[in-house]
């Protein structure tokens, strides 16, 4: 059973409201890529879509959907041919502050180290750090990079690239993370402890998360609501709240029969038609 | 840490790279040696033998000092200012592409130019002196210089940036940290090749007008119908060259490391 949730309606669940505890929200959102010679493409259409403060929102949609673009369009990157884009109740203008993006690509500075990666977010972050260097090591720590501090990315596994930008964008400390397909070149076992460590970050210190991910399992273990997109055009076909408890176990949740039941009922979705 | 090129020969047992150059280097001047004194061709090319013992007797008079530094002021002064303006502007046409496209239409024109013709032009502009030697050579680079930097610049991953953005980073932390590391490779191969053009510039306007530099020599010599001078000159020349090579690539090595051993 899945639910077609037109733009204003919340749908099968209750999306929230409180406008002014979102710190993300889109209105009517249309986005088309300009092309040379040929119609504009349309890319997004008619997105609304809301994340309060301290919500983690996992995105799943087919490849080309559009999910890139939503986070493009979210960070400031890109302007939306239709709609509204607010950040805290703000339209977006510029690159909004507090905003951390993990792109779906590698995009680490092949000529600094792991350890001069991390700590480009630490700059950037612009909190003054008592001691830089500790918080640095802790991160290195923490994503199990011991040892690789003083490599250069051309040295490291894709998966290793992976948690040096988690590790950069945690050293960011935005209050808005959004992260596309994070865990993506990561085997399976390395991504449950990431995905786990990544809810223990966050359970610490709750933010609005958006994870585009196409891993259905881990959209549900993660996040407090699951956004599903239809093909390109992407449009919000269905929204899935997870009353899972927190703090949830990986193995455990698995077998969990709400688990299964949601998973089940977002792979419909996935495969409904269009029109 | 990979094993290097000269490590995996040496265990499979071949002839170091270095030897094997040396080798052929040898090789070719026996034949040059033995060519030149079997058919009586020396007027003509010369022999290697002439040229080692020209080569001593212009070491031990200083002449060839005084040559030698002249060329290679007049070349680096050249080629250093070619880096100073030519990086710059590199990056700033990057920046401002409407500017860049348009004086490119000039650029080219310029860089179009057998800029060897503006010779007498620079001697008429700024003398016979130093200056205008320099000018020549910077006239040969500004334009590899120039070309490398932008297309440096170009070649930069655009989601580097876009995430530099999206961290608000300033226009002067992303010059710092991005945009300048990621030409260096760039600057490098400029100075790569720029290295033989500001030698040809700084000889060209040596041979037009001049009282010293390799250049000249090698004019003079020429003129004298002495072949033996003319080669020591090229011979030395060619060292210069090989010399300067030699150094970019062990700076890369060091600055390069980032790159690792894949390549
Ligand atoms: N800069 C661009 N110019 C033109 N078209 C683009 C551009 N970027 C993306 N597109 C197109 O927009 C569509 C959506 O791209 P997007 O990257 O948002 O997809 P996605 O949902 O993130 O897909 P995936 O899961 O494969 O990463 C694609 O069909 C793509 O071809
Ligand atoms: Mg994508």
């Amino acid at each position: 059973m899945s639910v077609q949730i037109p733009a204003a309606s919340p749908g099968e669940m209750a999306v929230p409201s409180a406008a002014a505890a979102d710190s993300i929200a889109l209105h009517g959102v249309d986005i088309a890529y300009e092309r040379e010679g040929q119609e504009p493409l349309l890319v997004v259409e008619n997105c609304s879509l809301s994340v309060g403060r301290e919500e983690f929102v996992a995105i799943v949609g087919p490849s080309g959907c559009g999910k890139s673009t939503v986070l493009r369009a979210i960070s400031g990157l890109l302007r939306p041919t239709r709609g509204k884009v607010l950040i805290h109740g703000n339209e977006v203008v510029g690159h909004p502050a507090g905003v951390g993006f993990m792109f779906q690509r590698d995009t680490l500075l092949p000529w600094c180290s792991v350890e001069e990666n991390i700590a480009i977010g630490l700059e950037l972050s612009g909190n003054p750090q008592k001691d830089p260097q500790a918080t640095i090591r802790d991160l290195v720590q923490l994503l199990g990079l011991n040892g690789f501090e003083k490599s250069y990315p051309s040295a490291l596994s894709g998966g290793m690239r992976q948690r040096v930008s988690l590790g950069r964008l945690l050293a960011y400390h935005p209050d808005v993370m959004l992260m596309d397909e994070p865990f993506g070149a990561l085997d399976s076992l390395t991504k449950a402890v990431l995905g786990r460590e990544l809810l223990r970050i966050w359970e610490a210190e709750r933010r609005s998360i958006v994870f585009v991910t196409h891993d259905i399992e881990e959209a549900v273990y993660l996040a407090d609501r699951v956004v599903v997109f239809s093909p390109r055009p992407g449009r919000i076909v269905a929204q899935h709240r997870i009353d899972i408890p927190r703090p949830r176990e990986a193995r455990a949740i698995r077998s969990d029969p709400r688990f299964t039941h949601i998973c089940e009922q977002i792979w419909d979705d996935l495969k409904l038609p269009t029109h | 840490m990979a094993l290097e090129n000269t490590d995996i020969a040496a265990r499979k047992g071949r002839v170091p790279m270095v030897a094997q150059r040396i080798i052929l280097i040898s090789v070719l001047l026996t034949i040059w040696e033995l060519g030149s004194s079997l058919t009586e061709g020396e007027f003509w090319v010369s022999r290697p033998l002439l040229i080692v013992e020209r080569l001593i007797t212009m070491i031990q008079s200083g002449e060839l000092l005084r040559h030698l530094t002249a060329t290679l002021v007049e070349a680096g002064s050249g080629l250093l200012l070619a880096g100073l303006v030519g990086i710059p502007l590199g990056i700033a046409l990057e920046r401002f592409p409407r500017v860049a496209k348009l004086v490119e239409p000039i650029i080219m024109g310029l860089y179009g130019l057998p800029r060897v013709a503006l010779a007498p032009l620079f001697i008429l502009w700024v003398g016979i002196g130093l200056a205008s030697k320099v000018l020549m050579s910077f006239s040969m680079v500004i334009f590899v210089f120039l070309m490398n930097v932008s297309e440096g610049v170009r070649s930069i991953d655009k989601d580097m940036l876009d995430l530099m953005s999206t961290m608000r980073a300033s226009r002067s932390f992303v010059t710092r940290r991005v945009v300048l590391p990621a030409i260096v490779p760039w600057i490098l191969t400029a100075i790569r090749i720029g290295v033989g053009l500001a030698l040809i510039g700084a000889v060209v306007a040596e041979l037009i007008g001049s009282n010293q530099g390799l250049g000249w020599f090698i004019e003079k010599s020429a003129g004298r119908l002495d072949t033996t001078g003319v080669f020591t000159g090229l011979i030395v020349l060619m060292a210069v060259a090989m010399l300067a090579n030699f150094m970019i690539v062990s700076a890369e090595r060091r600055l390069l490391r980032w790159r690792g051993n894949s390549r």
